[in-house]
């Protein structure tokens, strides 16, 4: 092997371009960076299958976010037009034409409607699928062609395996034969490519024709499958099915899955939770109903599916009760830190048909925040949780004692202390002069308010807020003179560490924010008084610590394991063996979803035993064999105290 | 690891999964040489040549090289110039053409660069847990039901690349020490088909897949899956310790030059804050220690078996390099 830099230039460039390989070490090479393995990075995929998959998990909402997948064609066409510039530029004018047709408004008068939305999804859902497949079989023929120049073949070998990697989140659910058949193909081709060796030894010459002969079969399959005759199933989801393959399992069921771009880790640091009974030194062995809330909070088992498969809980958007802001989901979210909670995905009964996402809102001191909801539609917490987990998230009725205890874990968050407040809410000695300020401000009256001041909503001496929905313009009415667009005041405390705002999240900061009320009620600030005013929602909203100081969680988590089933008792003496499953099952996904952030993995076999107790224990409790549940979660205390030390 | 598929930093990944079971109590003392005296830089004389490799980002790595060779100059006493290559055969072949000094290679590339050009090892990369080794594992499905390499017969494996000591020859001398595979010819008629995957993580994401019933490639393989595919794959056997990644130097760089890099870089403490900087920019290793040829021996002779070593035997314990 005689190579120049130049030469190793060249090949340095290819793979930079194309190298999925790279982006899939460099994934790994970040997460060492992060010290914390439970937050799980994206799924590395080549540019048009992330924008493929996740077009196509938007086409089948209802409604379809349109404007997100726009940005997905014009990935896709942007990829293609480097193969066959005017394909592309047809792909992108046909799609978009579509896309217009379905969000132009219609006209009555001419009795002209838009193109119903399930019409142009499942068009351009099609057409994108055809798409796809002709950009894998150009860029394979293309590697056909180059089989004399290694570097560049191997760089468009693998730009064809990551476009067709656009329908691996379905074939091997629906044609698990085609599927391993293909993936050896894959790996046929790879190996066809021989060896440079190194530094003259161990070269190996590139087998064509085994080269040709398993990309034709790819080709093949693609084409047959996904052609220019592809159609989707007509009342079924919108997805690739190869429904002419003969190994095509028709009645097979495609696992839930989020699209790529989706977000739904926890936060590192993680937020400081403030729990009023530890705080007040409270034994936290004998709370068993908060122990029953805590363990409901973190459990996906709760929750119906999808939402049970995608291990998403409460504590998923409203982490250690505080808001997620980088949760988000393609198509359900407008931003990060928000959802459209009735949504077709999630809970398809309950879907409202319109894109309604709302901020996540903060559950700090929620027991004085009543009413519940953006638009306070809900004066009982115990009944909004119930709502979220039937009418939100899909899951069954839940059992009485199950809300008891998430109603009397909720009602434990408490608010940051903040040194800047005195207990009637008005500043202390240590505020800022510009604060101070903007107090005066806060307080001050506006004619253009009807003669109310800011506090008149944000009561200091009430936690800041009424307990009251106004409607204060920031709401899209539904119809020109509609009265939907009332919205519960939201307390202020906090609320530094909560952006974005509004219902909405439409304000980025609380500078943007007073902004906003400063043009819309033309208040006449001057930028001194904005400045002011923003100094004082921040005091008023700081706290002390809001986040942890380690982003190593495992000691804390394991601790809260073991609080959750410190409930089991009480649950026995209830009776709630349903309650018992749940509470085995969280643990033990939660411990394998952590276990990676264990600091020595000498240790790792006393995690996978403790998931595996959990697992046991559920056993023995679907199976009513009572004393042997007993004995697992004896085994699991013991376990976890003998090397609880070492556990970290 | 996979020449052709990009080569890997195995420190950085061995920080990512902070090294595999047991390897924490496995390391040798931290015991840090005092830093070297500083000296002059001498302008007038010719510049000390580094060759990185890159593992993933290229740019980075080039800025990352540039942090080292600042923290060299003083202790060098001469201008330090780093530069980039894609993989060891560049790295290698720049050293013969004396347009490297220092060259960063695994010890494949550097046994066949000490036959051919007379390269010296300096330094070997110590990972997370204190080892200055890496090994090769069999991995396989956990619900295969397979529990010894000999049920691979018949059976189909993947490995990374054809030459790549962790994703080929180390695994591969499982089954020749097994005598399940002869030990002199890269023949793979135990199996009923092998594979090159083109990468670690090609050749693993086919075990959990199921395209193949098996991959041959590094103990830090599975780091690259998701957390719940790694729930799916397990070891079915492992092979020798290898030297790890390493720094060499050319034929004839001085002795005084050649010791000075070593303890410079041996002086690199972990619980610095600023020397961990520099450690995490030499591909998160932990440290260095110095490298002996006898640390090789072992693997010289499974590379001897393909020819890839003609002469295993220069690397036994106490030879000069």
């Amino acid at each position: 092997m005689k190579r120049t830099q130049l030469a190793a230039g060249r090949r340095l460039a290819t793979r930079i371009i194309a190298g999925p390989l790279l982006l899939a070490w460099a994934t790994v090479l970040l997460g060492a960076a992060t010290a914390a393995a439970h937050i799980v990075p994206s799924e590395k995929l080549h540019p048009v299958a992330e924008a493929y998959r996740r077009a196509t998990f938007i086409l089948n909402l209802n409604p379809v976010v349109w404007e997100q997948v726009g940005p997905d064609v014009g990935t896709i066409a942007e990829h293609w037009r480097a193969l066959d510039s005017a394909a592309a530029g047809e792909f992108v004018t046909e799609l978009n034409g579509i896309i217009a047709e379905a969000t132009r408004r219609g006209d009555e008068a001419n009795g002209s409607a838009p193109l119903p939305r399930a019409v142009a999804a499942r068009q351009v859902f099609e057409r994108m699928t055809r798409g796809v497949a002709t950009i894998g079989r150009e860029l394979l023929r293309r590697a056909e062609q180059e089989l004399g120049d290694r570097y560049e073949v191997e760089s468009l070998l693998r730009a064809a395996q990551g476009v067709y990697g656009s329908f691996d989140d379905v074939l091997p659910a629906v044609d698990p034969q085609a599927y391993q058949r293909l993936g050896r193909c894959w790996l046929a081709m790879s190996s066809a490519l021989g060896s440079e060796g190194l530094l003259g030894r161990g070269a190996a010459q590139v087998d064509r024709e085994r080269f040709v002969r398993e990309a034709r079969e790819i080709v093949e399959y693609m084409d047959a499958h996904f052609g220019p005759q592809f159609a989707s199933i007509e009342g079924r989801r919108l997805a690739p099915w190869p429904i002419h393959s003969p190994t095509f399992d028709r009645n097979a069921v495609l696992p839930a899955r989020l699209p790529p771009g989706a977000n739904t880790n926890k936060q590192l640091p993680r937020p400081r939770q403030i729990l009023n009974m530890t705080a007040r030194g409270v034994n936290e062995s004998e709370t068993a109903l908060i122990a029953l809330g805590d363990m409901a909070f973190d459990s996906p088992y709760i929750f119906g599916e999808p939402a049970r498969a995608l291990a998403i809980s409460c504590n998923t958007c409203h982490n250690k009760s505080i808001t997620n802001p980088q949760f988000v989901v393609p198509g359900l979210s407008a931003r990060a830190g928000g959802m459209d909670v009735s949504n077709s995905f999630f809970a398809p009964h309950a879907n409202n048909g319109h894109f309604n996402p709302l901020d996540i809102p903060d559950l700090r001191g929620i027991r004085f925040l009543a009413p519940y909801g953006r638009n306070g539609r809900l004066e009982s917490l115990r009944e909004f949780v119930r709502n979220v987990i039937v009418n939100e998230f899909n899951g069954p009725e839940p059992d009485p004692t199950l809300l008891d205890g998430m109603v009397a874990y909720m009602f434990e968050f408490d608010f940051l202390p903040n040194p800047y407040l005195n207990p009637d809410g008005s500043l202390s000695g240590k505020a800022s002069a510009a604060a101070r300020r903007g107090e005066e401000i806060f307080r001050r009256p506006f004619e253009q308010m009807a003669g109310m001041s800011c506090a008149s909503c944000h009561i200091p001496s009430a936690n800041f807020v009424d307990h009251k929905r106004h409607d204060i313009g920031s709401v899209r009415g539904a119809s020109e003179h509609s009265k939907d667009g009332a919205l519960d005041t939201p307390t202020l405390l906090g609320i530094r560490y909560t952006p974005p705002y509004f219902h909405d999240g439409s304000q980025p900061t609380l500078r943007a924010v007073n902004e906003w009320f400063n043009d819309v009620y033309t208040l006449g600030l001057s930028e001194q008084e904005l400045a002011d005013l923003t100094s004082y929602v921040e005091t008023v909203g700081d706290g002390v610590d809001a986040y942890e100081n380690t982003v190593h969680t495992l000691e804390a988590e394991l601790e809260e394991f073991s609080f959750f089933l410190s409930a089991f008792e009480f649950l026995e003496q209830q009776g709630k063996r349903d309650l018992i499953d749940a509470t085995c099952q969280t643990i033990a996904l939660e411990i394998r979803a952590h276990k990676w952030d264990l600091q020595d993995y000498a240790h790792m076999p006393v995690l996978d035993r403790l998931a595996e107790l959990m697992d046991q224990a559920y056993a023995a409790n679907q199976n009513g064999a009572q004393e042997e549940v007993r004995a697992l979660v004896r085994e699991y205390r013991e376990t976890y105290r003998k090397h609880a030390e070492a556990l970290k | 690891m996979s020449l052709r598929g990009g080569c890997v930093s195995f420190g950085a990944l061995a920080v990512a999964g902070a090294l595999t079971i047991c390897a924490a109590q496995d390391g040798p003392p931290r015991e840090r040489p005092p830093r070297p005296s500083t000296r002059p830089i001498d302008e007038q004389a010719a510049p000390l040549k580094i060759a990185f490799i890159s593992y993933a980002n290229p740019q980075q790595v080039a800025k990352d090289s540039d942090a080292i060779a600042k923290y060299l100059e003083p202790y060098v006493g001469l201008r330090v110039k780093a530069f980039v290559t894609s993989d060891y055969g560049s790295s290698v072949e720049a050293m013969r053409t004396a347009q490297a000094d220092l060259a960063f290679v695994d010890p494949l590339a550097f046994m066949m660069a000490h036959e051919q050009i007379g390269a010296k090892p300096l330094l070997l990369e110590v990972y997370a847990g204190g080892k200055p080794s890496y090994y090769s594992c069999i991995w396989v499905r956990k619900d295969a039901g397979i529990k010894d390499v000999a049920e691979l017969k018949g059976r189909t494996i993947a490995f990374a690349d054809q030459v790549d000591m962790s994703g080929h020859l180390l695994p591969r001398s499982i089954f020749v020490d097994r005598g399940l595979l002869p030990p002199d010819k890269l023949e793979g008629g135990f199996f009923k088909q092998v594979y090159f995957a083109g990468g670690d993580e090609q050749a693993i994401r086919a075990v959990v897949n199921g395209f193949v019933d098996a991959a041959g490639i590094s103990q830090f393989a599975w780091l690259l899956l998701r957390p719940e595919e790694r729930e799916q794959v397990t070891v079915l056997a492992r092979s020798i310790d290898s030297p790890s990644h390493l720094v060499m130097a050319r034929k004839g760089l001085p002795d005084e030059i050649c010791g000075r890099i070593q303890a410079a870089l041996r002086a690199l403490d972990r619980d610095e804050p600023q020397d961990r900087a520099l450690l995490g920019k030499l591909y998160g290793v932990e440290g260095y220690v110095e490298a002996k040829m006898g640390d090789f021996a072992e693997v010289a002779k499974i590379a001897a078996r393909y020819g890839f070593v003609k002469k295993p035997e220069a690397f036994a314990a106490g030879k000069a390099p």
